[in-house]
This record gives structure tokens, sequence and C-alpha cells, in this order.
């Protein structure tokens, strides 16, 4: 019995422990900004390097005092990519009273978006679905939509193709991530693309493509388009590299040529399927470390000054991170330098007013980063790169889709 | 019977209809008078915020939910790792109206408290559809059975065009007789609400267990081929088991999606469903009062556990590792620890606590 | 008809995977009645210590391969020791939450490793070109992936037919009171029964790596998809989930094969599976290779 009562004592002081946890101390003028994303769960492997750019950036911004004497505070939180968490953190943020609001997921930005209306939280969530700004006037993406990229990719092949109707396949993640753009496709097809989209394929957790590549290739398929994360990518190319079938060069005879969206490509693409991913084409408007200049410079001197890891300095999410850091500090600036108050009206207004002479370069994108009332699209500009000995390449220069704007 | 219903320092039932009372003694009675009028009342001296209150409904939800799984894992005994699914089919009953009707059609806006009914019957009917294998089925096949519906179900969902493919399909606004519920009274309105249906569901289970609808549940558990033998049927029962599960379940469901005013799949994942046997079991199995310990101290030790591992995030920096690893690390040390030392649930130190008092000042 | 055998063949190459990561949780059921919920995360440790091995420390890959099995004999015979041994005669329920607890422990401490949120893949150790038969091809790492699993499974159903150790196990897993009574140790079974399993989890763990590359999400998944693998052929019997685990895999390549993409239908290899189970629950209530145990009031 004694015995027991330590034990059952021993709890109790452990549970008191945890719930008297000091809460973080704040002094002086401070801006709050809030960002829930999946640090750990599924898509981490994204979420983790984005969570490590915003972090250092408006580190970096305080740091430097970017902004004389006021500092921002952004409050990070993991949601686990789990929507009702996501919802949790917003209203926690709003009791704190941020001024603006980093959001991740394609699916919690879809199940907040009525709350972002209600509050007229001006946000930039890190997915790029053309349906978040479906009915919402305060979701901004930070570069194209998906759709925009997959409509790039086949506009790219329908160029490039050497004979007839090229004949494609999509290969998408079973969500509303993975299926949004394929409509915009089949209708970009249907206003003149000439392409035939020969089968969508909606991925599983397979541990065999083989069957499903080898139906592909029967079908006269020569290009395979994919809308995913980089694991199954991988999982897939590295069986069609051990069937043959990967193209060696663009649009290779009798071969499959692979391209992607976004999430699909960056280093963690090379470091899971190795060799297979030899001339893999990918889309995305932001710069890769793989390639010099200025912006390149930036990112790895940023995540050098806070003790990055290779693979974090080197990643296309950090990247990602830095840039929407970037916008916001931006137009908190501008803001003040106009003399207004930071709140979340006036940010919202600066978002807006981001384009012509006002656009604004990262550095850390290809292209200049435009908001207004009718384009809440930031980088409308896209790359494409290849993969060449393991590394990203840039492919030709950055280019805007052309079917983009006939379709809707 | 002790002459004295306010100080009994024991079990002095002299008939069967005293054992079956649902409080023992007046005390009993009055403390959970007072402890209502707390819980109803508290709101009018305190403000939490908005987080908190979403914490404090979103815990009640699971309360409901656990009332039901502890229905048919604790009573009847048989484990359900598709409970998250029925939970699910109650909030897409609400979201397949919102579909067809749109999400501010008078019936979803005004008629809430039908469709939360309705809600629940669908999940008691799932719950019993998905309960008819146990007519031949025991065991852990049967639980195989409950996470083959979740499967199924989650497949479904993502799949169909209908549910809009798992995404979140939105719910509007309730109006009360003051009006359409503003955003700042939303979740206090809602906590009024769910408490509300947490005191009839709660006297519902209490006093079902007094019949012989509720017993037959246990004699089933306890051994199943004696029931039959005492001419229950023990297939039946099961079915009967899972279905009021389910409309515990369903219930819950539609709470959730006025309260989050969205359904999307993700909240009716596998990963809910092991939740929620995890507050089934930690709150004590079998027990009425475990369904409110269950999701309580689980909830809560989740918001410490993120707590403490932002808490750790922000003075260790190099290692983002560490803080992503604390939180299922604690979560899951806790657990382990916990059920090591106290496998009967937290229910288990409420009836040594009561014992205590009760026999004050000797030791038992 | 060449891609009728391709499917047929992988869904063996899958299945035989499947079967090899059900192996691990059958053994456990089988002496302890236990449901491991925290497969999934035995097989991806298994995986990783392999990885850790082979390439950061760089040993020669057969032999890294046997080291993994060894350390995970070692590392879930101490789980069994720490965390299961003391509630032996509790509820099983309680047992099956502990394991549950068990999976957010074990991925708690995989976070702690790059393991855990970051995507490796092994260099190729075998020709990368298939072996093509008639349209028919298979890799070389899957098929020494199936080659050794199919050696594993011979290896531990002999053990159990012939061994003592083997046949003591049997005969805890019929009744406890009995075998203890004739002399034989219950704790150590259980203990051996995990470390078994660790063992073959941590064989699943470096085949599976081989083939798709190591990423957690992918690798923990196996502990919920060896659910109804074992439960098609009966908890209770190796036989049963190799059976189960072939029949699983060809059902998942013949429903992606041949259903997805026609009439709106994706994704059915996901779901097939357990919509056959509950078919074959239906009519075999014990599997299809499971006891039916006569009870008595």
């Amino acid at each position: 019995m004694k015995k027991d009562n330590v034990t059952t004592w021993t709890f109790l002081l452990a549970a008191l422990c945890l719930l008297t946890l000091p809460a973080q101390a704040l002094a002086g003028e401070v801006y709050k900004i809030g960002l829930s994303l999946a640090i750990t769960g599924p898509t981490s492997d994204a979420g983790n390097p984005y969570a490590k750019g915003v972090e250092d950036y408006f580190k970096y911004v305080n740091d430097t005092k970017m902004l004389g004497d006021d500092t921002i505070d952004c409050m990070i939180r993991d949601d686990q990519y789990k929507n009702d968490v996501t919802k949790r953190n917003f209203e926690d943020f709003l009791d704190q009273g941020i001024v603006f609001y980093l959001n991740y997921s394609t699916g919690s930005t879809l199940a907040l978006k009525k709350d972002f209306e209600e509050e007229r939280m001006p946000v930039l969530p890190a997915s790029f679905h053309a349906g978040n700004l479906v009915d919402s006037h305060y979701i901004f993406l930070p570069i194209a939509s998906y759709s925009a990229q997959m409509i790039g990719l086949t506009e790219y092949v329908v160029k490039h193709n050497k004979g007839g109707k090229p004949k494609v396949a999509m290969f998408i993640h079973p969500s509303a991530f993975g299926r949004g753009p394929v409509e915009d496709v089949q209708k970009a097809v249907a206003a003149g693309l000439d392409v035939e989209i020969v089968e969508v394929v909606e991925h599983g957790k397979d541990l065999d493509n083989t069957a499903m590549l080898k139906r592909l290739s029967e079908k006269g398929v020569q290009y395979v388009l994919c809308h995913t994360v980089q694991s199954p990518v991988a999982t897939m190319l590295k069986d069609a590299s051990s069937l043959g079938l990967v193209a060696t060069s663009f649009g290779e005879e009798g071969k499959i040529t692979f391209l992607g969206a976004h999430y699909t490509g960056g280093n963690d693409l090379v470091a899971l399927a190795g060799d297979s991913a030899e001339n893999f084409y990918w889309t995305t408007s932001y710069i890769v470390t793989s390639e010099p200049g200025e912006g390149t410079d930036m990112q790895l001197a940023l995540a050098q000054r806070y003790n990055r890891d290779e693979k974090a300095a080197n990643s296309h999410n950090y990247a990602n991170g830095m840039m929407v850091a970037q916008v916001v500090t931006e137009i908190i600036k501008r803001a003040k330098s106009k003399g207004k108050e930071i709140n979340k009206e006036t940010l919202y207004e600066e978002l807006l007013d981001m384009n012509g002479a006002n656009a604004f370069s990262p550095k850390t994108t290809v292209g200049d980063v435009t908001f207004s009332e009718s384009d809440h699209q930031g980088v409308d500009t896209l790359q494409l790169y290849v993969v060449k000995n393991g590394t990203f390449a840039s492919e030709g220069s950055p280019f805007t889709p052309e079917y983009t704007s006939k379709i809707q | 019977m002790s002459s004295n219903r306010w100080l009994a320092t024991g079990n002095y039932f002299t008939s069967y209809k005293e054992e079956q009372r649902i409080f023992t003694t007046s005390l009993d009675r009055s403390v959970m008078g007072v402890f209502l009028c707390v819980l109803f009342s508290w709101p009018l001296f305190f403000s939490i915020g908005n987080k908190y209150m979403l914490v404090v409904d979103n815990i009640l939800v699971a309360v409901i939910a656990v009332i039901g799984l502890n229905l048919v894992t604790g009573f009847a005994g048989l484990i359900s790792i598709g409970h998250a699914a029925f939970v699910g089919i109650g909030a897409y009953t609400v979201a397949s109206f919102c579909r067809v009707l749109g999400d501010s059609h008078p019936l979803i806006t005004h008629g809430w408290p039908p469709m939360i009914v309705a809600a629940g019957c669908m999940g008691a009917l799932f719950g019993a559809v998905v309960g008819l294998p146990a007519l031949r089925l025991k065991h852990l096949y049967l639980a195989i059975a409950t996470l083959s519906f979740q499967m199924i179900f989650q497949w479904t969902i993502n799949f169909m065009d209908f549910f809009d493919q798992g995404q979140t399909i939105s719910v509007g606004r309730v109006f009360w007789v003051t009006g359409e519920v503003a955003r700042n009274e939303h979740y206090l309105f809602w906590y009024y609400v769910i408490l509300t249906v947490i005191v009839i569901l709660g006297f519902g289970v209490r006093n079902l267990l007094r019949t012989r609808y509720g017993r037959c549940l246990v004699a089933v558990r306890d051994n199943d081929r004696a029931a039959d033998a005492m001419g229950m049927h023990p297939g039946l029962v099961k079915v009967y088991a899972f279905g009021l599960a389910g409309f515990c379940a369903g219930v819950a469901g539609a709470l959730h999606a006025y309260l989050y005013r969205g359904v999307g799949i993700d909240s009716f994942t596998l990963y809910h469903s092991i939740n929620y046997l995890a507050m089934a079991i930690v709150g004590g199995l079998g027990t009425l009062q475990g369904a409110f310990w269950g999701p309580l101290a689980i909830r809560v030790l989740d918001l410490q556990v993120e707590r403490l591992s932002e808490w750790a995030g922000s003075h260790v920096t190099a290692a983002t590792n560490l803080t992503t690893a604390l939180r299922p690390l604690s979560f899951g040390l806790v657990i382990v620890l916990f059920l090591m030392f106290e496998p009967r649930g937290i229910a288990n130190w409420w009836r040594i606590f009561k014992s205590y008092v009760k026999l004050w000042p000797f030791r038992y | 008809m060449s891609y009728f055998f391709q499917l047929v063949v992988s869904g063996i190459v899958v299945g035989s995977i499947y079967a090899l990561s059900a192996l691990g949780f059958v053994l456990i059921y089988k002496s302890s009645r236990v449901l491991n919920i925290a497969h999934g995360q035995i097989i991806a440790a298994g995986a990783f210590i392999t990885y850790a091995l082979t390439v950061w420390m760089g040993i020669p890959i057969y032999l890294s391969f046997a080291m993994s099995m060894v350390i995970t004999f070692f590392l879930a015979m101490s789980v069994e020791r720490i965390f299961l041994r003391r509630l032996i005669g509790e509820p099983i329920i309680s047992v099956i939450m502990v394991t549950i607890g068990l999976m957010s422990i074990l991925d708690g401490l995989i976070y702690l490793t790059p393991f855990g949120t970051e995507n490796f893949s092994f260099p190729p150790y075998l020709p990368t070109t298939p072996i093509t038969v008639g349209g028919v091809s298979i890799s070389w790492t899957q098929l020494v992936g199936v080659i050794i699993t199919f050696t594993m499974i011979a290896g531990f159903s002999w053990f159990f037919k012939k061994s003592t150790i083997g046949i003591s196990m049997r005969a805890v897993s019929d009744d406890q009171m009995a075998s203890m009574a004739i002399g034989i140790s219950v704790p150590k079974v259980f203990g051996l029964a995990w470390a078994m399993a660790g063992l073959s989890a941590a064989a699943a763990g470096g085949i599976i790596g081989n083939i798709t590359g190591l990423n957690f999400d992918t690798l923990h998944a196996f502990g919920i998809v060896v659910f109804p693998v074992v439960i098609l052929g009966g908890l209770d019997s190796i036989q049963g989930a190799v059976v189960g685990g072939i029949i699983m895999g060809l059902i998942q390549q013949f429903a992606s094969g041949y259903l997805d993409g026609n009439w709106g239908l994706n994704g059915t290899g996901e779901v097939m599976p357990y919509i056959i189970l509950l078919v074959i629950l239906l009519f075999k209530p014990h599997g299809l290779f499971g006891i039916h145990e006569i009870e008595r009031v």
C-alpha cells in the first residue's frame, strides 16, 4: 500500500510540474505574427525547413534592427498537419493579437477560410492551391498556384515535344492538394492546349509501381506530370529507372520523361531517388542553391548565421519560408515608413498595394512579388529546373504560363 | 440502511432497489448538484479567451464520444478501433445536409437540435450495421472488423465528390432565440449546448445501466455463454451495444461539426480512433466517470506536452529535432507509465479517494 | 497478358514483404495475446539501424543487415522487459493501450534522430537492370527481398515445429497455466517472442528500406497494414501470415491495376483488402488458418 502511495504522489508531482511550466516572457514594442505548420507528422520534411526559414529570417530582422527598435515576434506552432490543431492555434494567435498570419497546409487553409474572412486577417499560406483564392479576399499565395505550375509544365511539354500530339499522364496526391490542378489542366486542354491526357493516377502508399508504369508505357505515355510530395515520386522514379523507362533527354522516344510541381522536387527528391532522379524536370518560383546568385548567397549566409545544417540550408522550402518572412517584413517596413499604425488592416492594404513600381523583389524567388485586388498570386513567373548529375540546374529562363489567363 | 443519508460510512443496503439508486447518499446528490451549478455558471465570472474555450468545448465533445466508446468497450467488452469513424458519420450527416441545402439553410442554422439528434440516429444505424459481424465474430477479430470500417469510411469520404473528397465542408452559423450566434460568443454558446447534452446523456446512461437493457451488456462482457444460458442473445446484445455507441458518437460528431463550423476527414481518422480508445482506458473502462476523466486527462496532457516542447524549443535553439521528439515521447511515457502503475484508470483513483473520505479519519 | 502476370509478380513481391512484417506481429500475439500496435515503429527502427550501420559506419550491407537484426532483437526484448513484463495478468486492453503509448515513445525516439523528418535512400548494392522474363520484370532488390522473406519464414516455421523453445512457446500460447506447471518460464517465453518479433521486423524494415527508400511515414504505416494481413490468415498462424500477406499483396495490385482510373475509382488498393477481409470474416470468423477455440462457461 505504501509503495503505491509513493508512486501516486510522484505522478501528481510530475503532472504539477507540467502544468506550471513558465510562459514565455516578452518585453518591448513588438508586432506579433503567427505561423502554424507541420513541423512533425505528414509533410514535415517540407514543413521543418520552412519553419526554420521563417524563424531565421525574423531573427535576422530583429538582430540587425531592420525595423529600428521595433521587433517582430513570430510565434511558430506545430499543428502536425491537423486542421483542428491549426484552428486552435489560430484562435490562440487571435487572442494574443497578431497582425499577420502565416499558414501552411491546403486543408487547413480551406478549413479556416471563413475565419480569415470574418476576422479580416491577411494570410500567406505555404499551400499554392488555386482553390484557396475562391470566395476569399484575405488569402494570398506566395507564388504561382499549383494549377499555374502544372499548366506551365504542360505548355513546356507541348512546345518541346517532337512530332505529334504529346501523350501525358498525371500522377497526383490523393487529396484536394493533388486533385486541384487536374481540373485546371483539363480546362486548359479544352481551351486549346494540344496534349492528350491519357490517365490521371492517384497514388496510394504503393510499394511497387512497376505495373502502373508498364500500363502507362503501353498506352504510349511519354510524359508524366507529378503533383504530390517527394517520396511517392521517388518510389516511382526508382521503379521506372529499374525498368529502364526514364528518358535520358527530354522527350526521348519510347521512354518517359517525368516532370513535377513545387513540392515534388528539391534536394530531398535526389536524396530519396538517388541516380533515378536524373533528368527529372521540376518547376517552382524559388531559387535553388545549386545555382549561384544573389538569392543563393543570401540564403546560405542566413542559414550559416543561425547554424543550420547543410540539408536545411539548401532546401528550397527554407527559401520558401524565408520568402514569406521577407514579404511580411517588407509590408511592415512600408506601412511604418508611411507613418501608419501596424495592424491587420494596414498590412492588408500594403499587400494589395504591392504592384507596379511597388513590386517587391525578395531575391529568393525568380521574379518579383506582385499583389493587387485581382491578383492574389505573388510571384507569377516560374523557373524550370532539371536534375543533372544529382543537382538541379536551370533549364531556360523564367516563364509565365499562358493558359492560366485563358481558362478563367 | 443507515438512518443518516448524509453521512453513510458503508454499504447498508437492504434491498436491490436501494442498491440501484442513482445517488447512494444525499451527500452524493448535493455534491453533484453543486458541481453542475459550478459547471454552468463559471463562464459568467471568468473569461478564458477563445483558445481555451475551444479546448474546453473540444474536451466536452470528446467526453460524449467516449461515453459511447465506454458503453461498447467498457461495459460490453468489445474493442472498437473505429470509433472516430462513427463520430465522422455524425459529422458527415450534418455535412451532407449542408452540401444538399447549402450551409446556411434554415434547417441547419435554426433546426440544429433535431439535426444533432438525426446525426445521432445515423450514427446508431451505422453502429448497428458495423456491429452485425458481432453475430459471428469474437474478440480481436471483431476489433479488426471495426478497423476495417474505419478504413472503408476514410476511403469513401476521401474519394467521393459529394463529400468534397475529405476537404472541409463548411457549416453555417446557428441561431438562438437572441439571433445569430456571433463569432465572439460562438464557443461559449456551444459550451452550454454540449454541456447540456452531456448532462442528458450522462443521466441517460446511468439510468440505462440500472435497467435490464444496460445490465445485459455487462453480462455479455463477463461471459457471453453464461449470458446465453440466462436467455439473452449475446450477438444481438453486441449489435445493440454498437448501436448505442454509434448514437453517442453521432451526437459528438454533429457537435464537432457545429463547433468547428466545418467537417473535414482529418478529424475522424484512425489516429483519432486510437486516441478515443486511449481516453477510455486512461479514464477507466467500465465506469461512467471514466468517460469524463479520460478526455480531460489526455487533452490536458496533450496541451501541456505541446507547451513543454515549445518551451524547450525556445531555450534549445539548435535542436529542433528535440522539440519535435519531446511531444510524442512525453505523451507516450505518461500513458505507458500510467498504465503500468494504474491499469484501471483514473476512475480507480476517484474510487480510492471516495472511500478514503467516507471512512476518514479511519484507514481501511 | 503480360500485364496480368506483371501484376501477379508485383503482388507476390509486395505480399511477401507484408508477410514478413506480419510475422513479428503474429509471434507476439501467438505467445502473449497482445496486439502490438507499435509494430510499424519497430520495423522503421530496424530499417534506420540498417541504414546507419551501412552508410554512416561503412559496414557491408549483408553484415549490417544481420547486425541490425541482432540489435532489434535485444531492443524488442528490453521493451518487453521494461514495459510489458509488469502487465502480465492485467486486462488485455490495458496491455494494448501500453503498446499505443509505446508507439508514441518510439515515435519520439525516432524523431530525435535525423530519420524522423528527413528522407534517405540506400545506395544500390545490386544490379539496377531488372530481370525480365516474357515482359514481366522484377528488380534484383525485390527478388532478393522475396528470397530473404521466404527463408526467414521457413526458418521460423521450423523453429516452432521442431525446436524445444519453439514447442514451449506454442505450449504457452495454448495454456499458460499448464505450461507453467510443466516448468516452462512464461515470462521468458514472452520476452523471446518479442525479441523474435523485433528480429523479423528489422529484416522487413531493411528490405522495405532498400526497395522504397527511408521515409518514416511510409515505414510506420506498415504497422497498420499488417492488421488485415494477420486477421486474414488467422492471428495465430505463421503460414496464415504468409498466405494472408500474399493475398493482400495480390488484392492490392489487382485492385489498383484494374479498378483505378475506371468508373471514377481511385486508390482502391488501400481499401480493397479491408472489404475482402470483412467478407472473408463473415464466412470464416477465425480467419483462413486461425484455430477455432472451444469455450466453456
